[in-house]
């Protein structure tokens, strides 16, 4: 990181600015979310940031996301399963980038995607980078970035993909409205390391005034699934939640298959696939689309480790194929002895 | 069950007592009747070649020989409760160690994936009995029962499986002639190639490699056709992020690539000349966004369109199909709708095309508008009746089943599912594409997967699975029968008794392929029609040719080719079970009129010169000498009404007249 100009984070600034109708701003810059130089990440007073327990995988890139409301307003809890009611001006924000970029092994920020959500419903803002990381321009048109990075001492490589607004459409809507994914109370519901200490992330927005009303004593909670740890199971119900399920819901792209992959569903084996025969036959051979203890006989797992774009699964957002998401998959296929 | 169990623990002991001797064919080991237990699937000789479903991929197998005494229909079977839970693969053969055939084969009609077959067996006759170990390596038992003989029943339609050499790539998705022959190639695509498989006089292919480097691999599917005229077929694939197309060069040996900057996720793609101007333009399903479309500007440079044919905001176009419903000479859009949710972008449409470019949504009132969550449809004429009828394949019943729609012939369609046959049908897939399998003069439908739906002719189907994967058709043997490629395999139509007739067009004033023109059939009393069309079910390219089985029928009375350019040429008494060649305007009289007066070419043949009688030479812009392969060999800009050929090869060739204005009218002429 390099050094922060004043003010201080965390010190007040009431600079936000959020056009609620209209183009969005032309520049990230224009928000003023972020103190000093832009690409330092660092949050004005008012902009928190948030993680979700489970993430979705994009080709390996890192992210980091805020969230933003107006003075006076604030968010409800309606179930654990469902994003929070979120008030008009509310604007998440969604950096992509990849540590150890080379040739000259560094951070790159490719883009950054805002949820807004106006009064007439969610709009999607796309910002795109600038090569000398400086700032980052409106482009709703979609566009590649070619990138090599060095992960673990593996040098990686993809066409990264920075979405259109109808890809982004694809995986954020309900029915025929653009929604949110993530930010769910079942995801939410961990500590993170605020810069004044750590904190429950919906304790957090309680505490700004970013969340009203009152919390469930208890709520059902994915679990972090590279987290060895955990059972088994939860981690791929986990996995399948923040991966799959914005597709494979009622009301969602993919709704007419036969599986429901949200964590709220996945307590019933056969909405995870097991033993349900695929819609569509790729290969007579793989008749359910999860076989027991039957990795070549299960399609989700011939989705979840091919390229091929017809054919792969998610249908968006990867170009690679996600070994330890794959892994996961097959130590849990293995450990299913029967249909139920 | 306690003679099964005394069995089996019989069997136990004297394969332990035989060892590795099961490891090959030509140590297999001798049984009869009985149960026999396999220790485990470990021996060096790979059960080849592959006899049951599923292909390649063991690395082991276990050998067994059985002699009948008599005539049975036998049973091997690897379902038994003792093997509850395994995955067992099963090849019968006949022949000799190093030259088996196959005669039977199984991999899961037992239980779970356990094997279960039944093959027929005459006294004397040595067959091998392979397990491979695709699946499993572990052990098992297995049965052997000798049955009363029991007829076999027949498939509709067999195949016979080969395996092509040198049929690689990363897609092989495409059949269709390449290089003017009008015999099927398969085509295939790898980042770096694009490889023919260019089918030979008699039998077999020779495969040809061409290098060029490809932007949009055709991940969603391809279509084939000649866009700049040049007598070599071009190709559009379809990709997720964008589409490329590939342009074959004048001499057939080359290919260039030019890719779009556009972002395009590409579903179904076709050739299809939409503005009628005797030009291919191209048309791509757009999943997320409105459909687009490259109009072509006579000269096969193709600008991109988005908007007037689909424009639902979401998408959710799947299966474009070019068809003319309502036959009046020009192609219709169907598209076959898919989305989840609540929106409307998964409901079908279809747009009327009303001439010149122009369309209009008449969904609604065709009755096409239905939310089934479909990726193609399959059209034909399924009663002969003279219009195009449309089984609307579902690819998930969640909104709704397959639709067998009928056309009312007044612009309408009703639902006559119910009693077809595919009201029952419980098989989704995304591929649904309609020819005529067994030529008994009623198109049949291919979909969900392998299976196979015969017309009886009177808008009832009858299933049954074929075990070939659906694929590329086309006729890859040339013997009248349509065959299907899939993967590295091709399956062979073994064919009937049934009597045929393939139709190869040459457009001139419209496109090279006579993609959009309708073929009609007349033979015992009955009409059949066809339409060409470049891209028809979700992914693959299918045949150009037109192909149509006449059943019993000994003789065709007459072929007619209604070209989208709107005239008609007539082929009387054609030889039955072969090809027509049909050149656009060169089997009827001229339709040009000028002054009051047919124009004709005369002497035909011709030696040196050739005269252009009744020609009003104002009226005409230019005119062209093409060879059969739709090449210009002779390009007159400045009109004349007598040609000099005489440095023309001998041949046959069509001379083209283009009036100012556009329009164009041509008349073959051979030269000696």
């Amino acid at each position: 990181m390099e050094p922060v100009e004043l003010p201080v984070p965390g010190a007040p600034d009431n600079s936000v600015s959020v056009p609620l109708n209209g183009e969005p701003h032309q520049k990230l810059s224009d928000y003023n979310f972020f103190y000093g130089p832009l690409k330092n990440q660092v949050p004005v007073e008012g902009v928190y940031e948030y993680e979700p327990i489970s993430s979705l995988f994009t080709d390996y890139a890192l992210k980091k996301r805020f969230i933003w409301m107006p003075d006076g307003v604030a968010a409800t809890y309606n179930v654990d399963s469902e994003i929070l009611d979120f008030p008009v001006g509310t604007v998440l924000i969604k950096n992509f980038y990849y540590t150890h970029v080379l040739p000259g092994n560094e951070t790159k920020i490719l883009e950054t995607r805002l949820m807004i959500l106006r009064s007439t419903g969610w709009i999607f803002a796309e910002y795109v980078w600038n090569e000398e990381q400086t700032e980052a321009y409106l482009d709703m048109n979609g566009s590649h970035v070619s990138l090599t990075w060095s992960k673990n001492g593996e040098t990686m490589s993809t066409n990264y993909r920075i979405p259109s607004q109808t890809e982004c459409m694809v995986c954020h809507k309900l029915n025929d409205t653009p929604i949110p994914i993530g930010v769910k109370p079942q995801n939410l519901n961990k500590s993170f390391p605020y810069p004044d200490g750590e904190k429950n992330q919906l304790q957090k927005l309680v505490d700004v005034g970013y969340l009203s009303g009152n919390l469930p004593p208890s709520i059902s909670t994915v679990v972090d699934y590279s987290d060895s740890g955990q059972p088994l199971e939860l981690r791929l119900r986990s996995y399948l939640d923040i991966n799959c399920a914005h597709c494979h819901s009622a009301g969602k792209h993919c709704d007419y298959r036969p599986i429901r992959l949200a964590f709220s569903e996945t307590g019933v084996k056969t909405n995870m696939g097991l033993c349900v025969e695929p819609g569509e036959s790729i290969d007579p051979a793989m008749n359910f689309i999860i076989s027991p203890s039957n990795i070549a006989r299960s399609v989700m797992h011939y989705r979840l480790s091919t390229n091929d774009e017809a054919l792969r699964m998610p249908l968006l957002g990867r170009t690679m194929v996600h070994q330890e998401g794959v892994q996961l998959l097959e130590d849990w296929i293995n450990s299913i002895d029967i249909c139920e | 069950m306690k003679t099964q169990l005394l069995l089996t623990t019989v069997s136990f002991s004297l394969s332990a007592a035989v060892g590795l001797s099961q490891n090959t064919c030509s140590t297999a080991l001798p049984i009869t009747a009985g149960v026999y237990t396999v220790t485990a699937v470990d021996g060096t000789e790979i059960p080849a070649p592959i006899c049951a479903p599923n292909g390649q991929g063991a690395s082991a197998g276990e050998w067994y020989t059985y002699t009948p005494a008599d005539t049975f229909t036998v049973t091997v079977s690897t379902d038994l409760p003792q093997n509850t839970g395994g995955d067992t693969r099963v090849h019968i053969y006949t022949g000799t160690c190093g030259n088996l055939s196959c005669h039977a084969g199984d991999d899961d009609s037992g239980a779970g994936y356990l094997s279960y077959i039944e093959f027929i067996v005459f006294p004397g006759n040595t067959y091998y009995i392979a397990f491979d170990n695709k699946w499993s390596s572990n052990g098992f038992d297995f049965i052997l029962e000798e049955n009363p003989y029991v007829e076999p029943q027949e498939d509709p339609v067999t195949f016979s499986n080969e395996t092509i050499l040198g049929l690689s790539g990363t897609y092989r998705i495409a059949v269709a002639d390449m290089n003017g022959d009008y015999l099927d190639d398969i085509v295939t695509i790898t980042q770096d190639e694009v490889r023919i498989l260019y089918q030979q006089v008699g039998s077999g292919f020779i495969a040809n490699i061409f290098n060029v480097n490809i932007t949009f691999m055709p991940s969603w599917s391809m279509a084939i056709g000649d866009i700049d005229r040049n007598g070599f077929n071009d190709i559009v694939l379809g990709s997720g992020q964008g589409v490329t197309f590939l342009y074959a060069n004048d001499t057939g040996d080359g290919f260039t690539e030019v890719s779009g900057t556009e972002y395009v996720f590409s579903q179904r793609t076709n050739f299809v000349d939409i503005d009628n101007d005797g030009n291919l333009d191209a048309f791509v399903c757009h999943d997320v966004d409105p459909n687009v479309f490259y109009m072509n500007d006579g000269e096969g440079n193709l600008s991109f369109n988005q908007g007037g044919l689909g424009d639902h905001p979401e998408g959710g176009n799947y299966g474009s199909i070019w068809v003319d419903y309502d036959n009046d000479g020009d192609a219709d859009l169907f598209i076959a709708k898919c989305r989840g949710g609540g929106s409307t972008a998964k409901y079908n449409e279809l747009h009327r095309n009303d001439g010149n470019g122009v369309f209009t949504n008449v969904s609604v009132e065709a009755n096409m508008y239905d939310p089934v969550q479909t990726w193609s449809s399959a059209w034909n004429d399924y009663d002969n009746d003279g219009f195009m009828d449309a089984l609307i394949g579902a690819n998930s019943f969640a909104d709704g089943g397959h639709k067998l729609m009928k056309n009312n012939g007044d612009g309408t369609f009703s639902d006559i599912t119910a009693g077809s046959g595919w009201e029952t049908d419980n098989f989704s897939g995304i591929e649904y594409i309609s020819f005529d399998f067994d030529n008994d003069g009623f198109a049949d439908i291919m979909g969900g997967g392998s299976h196979i739906y015969m017309n009886n002719g009177d808008f009832t189907f009858y299933e049954f699975n074929s075990g070939v994967p659906i694929g590329a058709v086309g006729d890859l043997n040339n013997d009248g029968f349509l065959d299907i490629q899939s993967g590295g395999n091709v399956y062979f139509n073994t064919g009937n008794d049934n009597n045929w007739i393939k139709i190869n067009l040459l457009g001139v004033a419209s496109n090279v392929n006579g993609i959009g023109a309708r073929v009609e059939v007349y033979s015992g009393g009955t009409k059949q029609i066809r339409d060409v069309r470049s891209g028809i079910g979700f992914k693959y390219m299918h045949t150009l040719n037109a192909h149509f089985g006449i059943g019993t029928n000994t003789a065709i009375d007459s072929v007619i080719v209604r070209w989208p350019a709107g005239g008609y040429d007539i082929v009387r008494d054609p030889e039955i079970n072969g090809d027509v060649l049909v050149v656009e305007g060169t089997t009827s009289l001229s339709v040009l009129k000028m002054n009051g007066s047919p124009v004709e070419i005369f002497p035909n043949p011709a030696e040196n010169e050739l005269n252009i009688q009744n020609m009003d030479l104002t009226q005409v812009d230019n005119m062209k000498v093409l060879n059969m392969l739709g090449q210009v060999v002779m390009d007159i800009t400045v009109p004349v009404n007598t040609l000099d050929i005489s440095a023309l090869n001998n041949g046959m060739y069509v001379l083209q007249v283009e009036l100012k204005g556009g329009k164009r009218f041509a008349d073959s002429f051979i030269k000696r």
